[in-house]
C-alpha cells in the first residue's frame, strides 16, 4: 500500500514544482505573443529599407530579453528564444521561408538566446520574488503590531472581568449590594468594549484579505444617522447631534466601514473627550470629496500624542497612561486610518480652538474607477 | 397576557441558551430549547411554538435549512441570530423568509423589542391592533392614513408622492421590522427592477426631508446599513 502511494505524492511535488517554474497565465502568453509579433514587423519594415538580415537577429535577441523580463517564469522566455531562432531561420535569412539549420552559425546563436533569455527569466524572477519576500515582512511586521494591540486591548478587559465575576463568586454575600452592582456594571462595560474590539478586527478583516474593496454608491445621511443611533444606543447620556447637507450627497464607500469608522470616532471622543457631554458629526461637500467630521468638546488630545496618534500603538511603553482606565483607542483609530486610506481618503485630527477634539476624513466621490483601472492589471 | 407564548430557542451554545432562557422566562414566555437542527426540526412540529429564535451556526445544519423547512408549510415568526456580522448573511435569511434578524453581540432590550413587533405580526395583519380597527398608524407625531392614501406631520400633509407614500406605508405595515433594499426595491417598481439601491435612497431622502425635523437624525425611519429601512414600532 504504501508503495503505491509514494509515486503519487511524489507525483504532485513535481507538478507543483514544474508549475513554479513554468507557471502559465494568459496575461504572459499574450504579452509574448505580442513582443514576438513586433519583432517580426519590425523586420518586415527594416527589411524593406535595407536588404541585408544583419539585424534580425539582434531584433530577436532583444524581443528574447524584453519576453524573459515581462513574465514570470522561464517558459516564456524560452519559448521566446526558440520561436525566436525559428523565426530567423525561417522568414528572414537566405533561404527565405525555409528551415535550415546546416547554415554555419545557428547553433551558437540558439544557444546564445537560449542562455539570454535564462539568464534574464532568472534575474526578473529572482527580482520580483525580493519584493514579494518584502512586501511580506512589511505585511507580517503590520500584522504583528496589530496583534500586539490587539492582545492588550483583550487581555485587560478580560482580566476585569474575569476578577469582577470572581470576586462575586467566591464573595459576593459579604459585599454590600452597591459594590457588587458596581463589579456588574465593570463586567458590562469591559464587555461591550470587547464587542467593540472584535467589531474593529472584523472591519480589518474585511479590508485585509484578497477581497477588495466593495463600494457602492450610499446616502452620507443615512450612514451618519445610523452611526449616531448606535453610538446612542452605548451612551444614552451624550449628546449626538448630526448635521448633513440640505442636498443629498451619495458618496462611493463601503457603508459598514465607514459607519464602523465613525462609531470608532464618536467613542475615541466618548471615551477619552474626559469631559465629553457633546459630539457633533458633520457632512459637508468639497470640491470632489465628501468631508466628514467628528467633534466633540471634551479635553482634547494631548499635544505629545498627536503626531502618533493613528498608529497601532499610541501609548508607548514607559509612559504614565493615565491609570483611570483610560485604556488606549490604539487599534479603533489606526482601524479608521486603514479604512479610510484603502477608500482613497485623508484622515487628520486638530484640537479645536474652542476647546475638544476634531476628526475630520474625507472620501473622493469620484476618480476611484481611475484607481480600480491602475490596479486591475497588476491582479 | 392570558396565555403564555411559547418560544422555541435553537442555539447550540449553552451560555446564550441559558441568559435567554433566563430573561425570556423572567419575561413571561414559556421558554423551549434546542440544541440541534434536528432537535429543532421535531419541536417546532410537535410544539409548534408562536416564535422562534434561530441560531444560523448549527452544529449539525445550517440554520438557513431549518428555515427553509419551516417555511415550507409555516408562517411561525422565525428571528434569525448570527454570529456573522456580514450583512450579506441577514439579508439572505430576510430574504428566506425571516422576519427579523439580530446579530451577536446583542443587547436583552434588543431581543425583547424584536420579539414583541415580531409576535404582534401574526396576530394581527397589520403591525398593531389599532392600524387594523382604524386604518391609522400612528407614531409620535407621524400618521398614516391608510384610506385616504396620505401621510400627515403633526396634522399637515406631509405632501408626498405616490411612491413615497408607498414606501412609508410598506415600512408602517411592518413597523419595527427591518425591510430589505431588495424587498422594497421589488415592492415598489416590480420584480424586474434592477436592484439598484439609488433611486430608492433618493425617495427615502426625499420622504425625510419631508417628515423628519432633521433628516439626518431621523426619528420615525432608521436605515439598517447594508440591510434596509425600519420603521418605528406605533404608539
Amino acid at each position: 500500500m504504501k508503495r503505491n502511494f509514494e509515486p503519487g505524492r511524489r507525483g504532485v511535488p513535481v507538478k507543483k514544482r514544474l508549475q513554479q517554474v513554468f507557471p502559465f497565465c494568459w496575461r504572459d502568453f499574450l504579452v509574448c505573443a505580442g513582443i514576438l509579433a513586433c519583432a517580426m514587423l519590425l523586420c518586415h519594415l527594416l527589411r524593406m529599407i535595407d536588404e541585408s538580415d544583419v539585424f534580425v537577429a539582434l531584433i530577436f535577441e532583444l524581443a528574447v530579453v524584453l519576453v524573459s523580463r515581462f513574465t514570470d517564469g522561464y517558459l516564456f522566455g524560452l519559448l521566446a528564444s526558440v520561436l525566436g531562432v525559428v523565426g530567423v531561420n525561417y522568414i528572414f535569412t537566405y533561404p527565405y521561408y525555409e528551415l535550415d539549420f546546416t547554415i554555419s552559425g545557428y547553433p551558437l546563436t540558439f544557444l546564445v538566446m537560449l542562455a539570454v533569455s535564462v539568464s534574464v527569466s532568472t534575474l526578473t524572477t529572482q527580482i520580483k520574488r525580493q519584493e514579494q519576500l518584502r512586501a511580506e515582512a512589511e505585511k507580517e511586521k503590520a500584522r504583528s503590531n496589530l496583534l500586539r494591540a490587539v492582545s492588550h486591548d483583550i487581555r485587560t478587559p478580560l482580566t476585569s472581568i474575569a476578577g469582577c465575576i470572581t470576586t462575586l463568586i467566591d464573595s459576593g454575600d459579604s459585599l454590600p449590594d452597591q459594590t457588587r452592582a458596581e463589579l456588574l456594571t465593570n463586567v458590562r462595560a469591559e464587555a461591550d468594549w470587547l464587542i467593540g474590539v472584535v467589531e474593529n478586527l472584523l472591519s480589518v478583516t474585511r479590508i485585509s484579505g484578497d477581497s477588495r474593496l466593495r463600494k457602492e454608491l450610499e446616502a452620507g445621511e443615512e450612514v451618519l444617522s445610523a452611526a449616531a443611533m448606535k453610538l446612542q444606543k452605548v451612551y444614552p447620556q451624550l449628546q449626538v447631534t448630526v448635521c448633513a447637507p440640505q442636498e443629498l450627497l451619495m458618496i462611493p464607500m463601503d457603508a459598514i466601514l465607514i459607519q464602523q469608522v465613525l462609531i470608532n470616532l464618536m467613542e475615541n471622543a466618548a471615551r477619552h473627550g474626559g469631559t465629553t457631554t457633546r459630539v457633533e458629526l458633520s457632512l459637508r461637500l468639497e470640491e470632489r470629496f465628501a468631508v466628514f467630521e467628528v467633534a466633540d468638546d471634551g479635553q482634547g488630545i494631548p499635544r505629545e500624542l498627536l503626531p502618533r496618534l493613528f498608529t497601532s500603538d499610541p501609548h508607548p511603553h514607559g509612559q504614565s497612561g493615565e491609570a483611570d482606565g483610560k485604556r488606549n483607542m490604539g487599534i479603533g483609530l489606526s482601524v479608521c486610518m486603514t479604512i479610510v486610506q484603502a477608500h482613497g481618503g485623508t484622515m487628520q485630527a486638530e484640537n479645536r480652538a474652542q476647546g475638544g477634539a476634531l476628526f475630520r476624513f474625507t472620501l473622493p466621490l469620484e476618480g476611484n474607477r481611475h484607481d480600480d483601472e491602475r490596479k486591475n492589471p497588476d491582479r | 397576557m392570558t396565555t403564555k407564548e411559547k418560544i422555541l430557542i435553537v442555539e447550540d451554545e449553552q451560555t446564550i441558551r441559558n441568559f435567554m432562557q433566563a430573561i425570556l422566562s423572567a419575561k413571561g414566555y414559556d421558554v423551549l430549547l434546542a440544541r440541534s437542527g434536528a432537535m429543532a426540526d421535531t419541536m417546532i412540529a410537535s410544539h409548534c411554538p408562536d416564535l422562534i429564535i434561530l441560531d444560523l451556526g448549527l452544529p449539525d445544519t445550517d440554520g438557513m435549512n431549518v428555515l427553509s423547512r419551516v417555511r415550507e408549510w409555516s408562517k411561525i415568526p422565525v428571528i434569525v441570530v448570527s454570529a456573522r456580522s456580514h450583512e450579506r448573511d441577514k439579508v439572505v435569511a430576510l430574504d428566506a423568509g425571516a422576519d427579523d434578524y439580530l446579530t451577536k453581540p446583542f443587547g436583552t432590550e434588543e431581543l425583547l423589542a424584536r420579539i414583541r413587533a415580531a409576535i404582534r405580526h401574526t396576530r394581527t395583519p397589520a403591525s398593531s391592533d389599532a392600524l387594523a380597527n382604524t386604518g391609522l398608524f400612528r407614531a409620535g407625531e407621524l400618521t398614516i392614513d391608510y384610506g385616504k392614501r396620505r401621510v400627515f406631520i403633526a396634522g399637515r400633509d406631509a405632501g408626498l408622492t405616490q411612491n413615497e407614500y408607498k414606501l412609508v406605508a410598506l415600512l408602517g405595515l411592518h413597523a419595527g421590522k427591518v425591510l430589505t433594499y431588495d424587498y422594497l426595491i421589488r415592492e415598489l417598481w416590480g420584480p424586474s427592477a434592477r436592484s439598484d439601491n439609488q433611486i430608492l435612497r433618493v425617495n427615502m431622502a426625499n420622504i425625510r426631508r419631508k417628515i423628519e425635523k432633521n433628516p439626518a437624525q431621523p426619528v420615525y425611519i432608521f436605515t439598517e446599513v447594508g440591510v434596509g429601512y425600519r420603521m418605528i414600532e406605533g404608539d
